[in-house]
């Protein structure tokens, strides 16, 4: 009962202090709001919108025979008499609207001294004999990607389209081989209707070109379940900061508040707790619970504002709770052993400068090295070197809705090394005041 | 009445390192005396508060307060004792009641009792008023008040004050000084250490004089001046020179010695109230007017100066 009361005592202590309750709380959603504010074009339903490219398009096809196409299922839709025309009807298909900005030469020349002079970043030539290449069994329809050298993204983006266009115009081509090849004479009538089948069914594959466009991993690791559920982009890219913020800020609560048994030192308010009939295991167990509460508090409160604020999902409950739990035991015995190594509170400042700092950056590397798939396997290996690494592991675990068995095995690991902490820092202190 | 003694320190020993801080001290408090323990800094008082505390382990010796050893019994010496440190040790962002109900809860008490007796105490330390406030916006003798109710909160039989005046303004230090005597006067037995001799001479049933760890004298204050033996000193000053009446009050009964310096005649005497009636008649006699007297009866400073060659605060 009397180490509740201490507990309780240092916890009131605790949030009576605007600084600790603006580090505990206030900087870590701050931050997180700032990337969520820096990201914020994606805020609204996850999109995600590029600079248009600019493309010059010279379409010098002279046609060929013609097939039957329906366009309906063609992004742009409308008639097309050429292969040149179905091309150039895709490009400028409402569904390319965000992306490309179209706009015409009269020649090849002009296309690609539009792209010298910095007026396109891509200039697309499509030859006369396009469609009859294309109409000709044995042809081979090429078109010309003239591209701005220095840019990649907006330029890989074209090339990307062009070449899922194409793909679809070969499997057609080869559909009409094999039907000619297989047919009797009287069903080559039928061979329209072929080519619209497969032409509808392979162009409207690339219906949503944007999706197929971006491919956007997840922070850290790639995506568990990328189905519809998953969470948009913004949270993707938002979650697991929040995750290394809550980690981050849960170690600098829990060693801040171990530091109390210094500073209650100093105050000399320890000495005249030791001088009550509360024995010193009872004082110590009260301090030690103080610290497990905050951090807890803390936790709870930053997860909860986080889904609130953020709408960051954490996880299943169960995996999300393990990791929570492993995060607080390993977060309130991290500070006690720290701060059983310091003589006084003015040594607190290398901690937090130093031990704290260092340690909680290296247990982000994974989250820094998001971008990166190989940056990123390495990051997660060297986070793990510490225990805030094995927090933020176990958080992303969750919320990329691993099992519980995998979530399970993290919290162990942080219970081991809580148990150690634990156990070091109790000894010492124990040693410090017999 | 139990006349068995409340405290009773047998031969003490305790050494940091090299440092030999208490060196087989020994004395007995009575029940609803006052007891300091007087001596300049760095003498051992506040390390003998602290293993009498249970604060602190003795390297060698026992002591036995309301018969329970510092030893073997440490929670049953403490639930008996009230400490008040040297230093302010209260939670500064807690308010007056919190603190004192913390305490409180530390000392045992609970429920409606622990709410009562706070009551109590804040209207004894005079703090009801201002209960709400933080003691971190508190001045320091009223910080000093809660201080001292803290201690008091479970009516403890035995209340150590350790040099409870460093650092404080002259009415906080007399409202301290008369808080003593209440105690007192409540029954407490009071464990009070100083280097101040006057708050020692004035408040003190016994007094134990301390040096370099080392107990150099005990007893009443009326005991350890005659220890000493000093007579009382009588400085004088008159409208004429000093040698017109030297040769005379050197001959009053009473008188042990006369000597000038600088205008001022000291008179050394037995009893100042017999012989300065004396000294008055003779200096009538001499056509000589006395204009200002100054009686120095033998204190404290003179018996530490007299056992130890050096001045108390030194």
């Amino acid at each position: 009962m009397k180490a509740l009361d201490i507990a309780l005592k240092d916890m009131t202590r605790s949030f009576r202090s605007a600084f600790a309750v603006i580090f505990m709380f206030g900087i870590p959603l701050l931050v997180t709001g700032m990337f969520y504010f820096m990201f914020g074009n994606i805020a609204s339903g996850g999109e995600f919108n590029l600079p248009k490219t600019k493309v010059v398009i010279a379409n010098l096809d002279e046609g060929g025979p013609k097939f039957q196409v329906s366009t309906k299922n063609i992004p742009g839709g409308g008639d097309a008499d050429t292969m040149g025309e179905l091309v150039v009807a895709g490009l400028q298909s409402e569904e390319m609207a965000n992306l490309i900005e179209v706009s015409f030469a009269r020649g090849a020349e002009a296309a690609r001294a539009a792209v010298d002079r910095q007026e396109a970043q891509v200039a697309i030539i499509i030859p006369a004999d396009f469609s009859r290449q294309f109409a000709d069994l044995d042809g081979k329809a090429v078109i010309e990607f003239y591209q701005d050298p220095t840019l990649t993204i907006g330029p890989g983006i074209i090339r990307l389209i062009l070449n899922r266009f194409m793909d679809g115009m070969s499997g057609v081509k080869i559909a009409v081989n094999v039907f000619l090849d297989e047919a009797d004479t009287q069903a080559y009538a039928l061979a329209g209707q072929v080519v619209r089948q497969y032409l509808d069914i392979s162009l409207a594959q690339t219906e949503n070109l944007e999706e197929v466009l971006l491919d956007v991993r997840a922070p850290a690791s790639a995506p568990a379940n990328d189905s519809a559920e998953s969470p948009n982009l913004l949270l993707r890219i938002v979650s697991p900061i929040m995750g290394g913020m809550l980690v981050f800020y849960a170690f600098f609560t829990g060693t801040s508040t171990a530091q109390s048994i210094l500073k209650e030192e100093e105050e000399r308010t320890l000495p005249r707790l030791f001088t009550t009939p509360t024995p010193q295991a009872t004082i110590l167990s009260g301090k030690f619970l103080a610290v497990f509460l905050t951090v807890l508090v803390q936790v709870v409160v930053l997860l909860v504002a986080a889904r609130l604020i953020f709408g960051i999902q954490w996880g299943d409950f169960l995996p999300a709770a393990l990791t929570a739990v492993g995060t607080v035991f390993s977060a309130s015995s991290f500070g006690i052993f720290v701060n059983s190594f310091l003589k006084n509170t003015r040594q607190g400042g290398v901690l937090f400068g130093g031990v704290l700092t260092m340690t909680g950056m290296i247990g982000m590397i994974g989250i820094f090295a998001m971008n990166s798939p190989a940056a990123a396997r390495l990051g997660d290996t060297v986070s793990l070197l510490v225990p805030q690494g094995w927090a933020v592991h176990g958080l992303l675990q969750a919320m990329n809705g691993q099992p519980v068995t995998s979530v399970l095995t993290t919290a162990l690991v942080m219970l081991a090394w809580s148990a150690t902490f634990f156990a070091i820092g109790v000894w010492r202190f124990n040693k410090r005041y017999a | 009445m139990n006349n068995s003694p409340t405290i009773e320190v047998l031969n003490l020993h305790r050494s940091f390192g090299e440092t030999k801080a208490v060196q087989g001290v020994s004395f007995e408090v009575r029940p609803g005396e006052i007891f300091s323990l007087l001596g300049p800094n760095g003498a051992g008082k506040t390390t003998i508060i602290s293993m009498l505390c249970c604060l602190l382990r003795p390297n060698e010796g026992d002591a036995r307060v309301m018969g329970h050893s510092i030893r073997s019994d440490p929670l049953d010496v403490k639930s008996v004792l009230g400490v008040v440190p040297q230093d302010i040790a209260l939670y500064e962002d807690l308010t007056a009641r919190e603190n004192l109900t913390f305490w409180g809860k530390m000392y045992g008490l609970r429920g409606a009792a622990l709410k009562a007796r706070v009551n109590e105490m804040l209207d004894i330390i005079g703090l009801r008023d201002r209960a709400n406030e933080r003691v971190g916006k508190y001045s320091g003798g009223m910080k000093r008040r809660v201080n001292i109710g803290v201690a008091l909160l479970h009516k403890p039989k035995v209340i150590y004050l350790d040099e409870p005046t460093v650092g404080i303004d002259p009415q906080s230090r007399r409202n301290i000084l008369d808080s003593v005597v209440a105690l007192k006067n409540e029954g407490m037995t009071v464990l009070y250490t100083s280097h101040y001799m006057e708050e020692a001479q004035e408040l003190s049933d016994h007094i134990a004089i301390m040096d370099h760890g080392k107990l150099i004298a005990c007893g009443t204050h009326e005991e350890l001046v005659k220890l000493v033996g000093q007579r009382t000193r009588i400085d004088l000053t008159l409208n004429v020179e000093a040698s017109r009446v030297l040769g005379s009050w050197q001959t009053v009964e009473g008188v042990a010695r006369v000597s000038a310096e600088e205008g001022t005649i000291s008179v050394l005497v037995e009893d100042s109230n017999r012989v300065l009636p004396r000294l008055f008649e003779a200096a009538t006699r001499l056509s000589a007017r006395i204009t200002s007297v100054d009686i120095r009866e033998p204190n404290l400073e003179a018996v530490f100066l007299h056992l130890t060659g050096r001045a108390l605060r030194d």
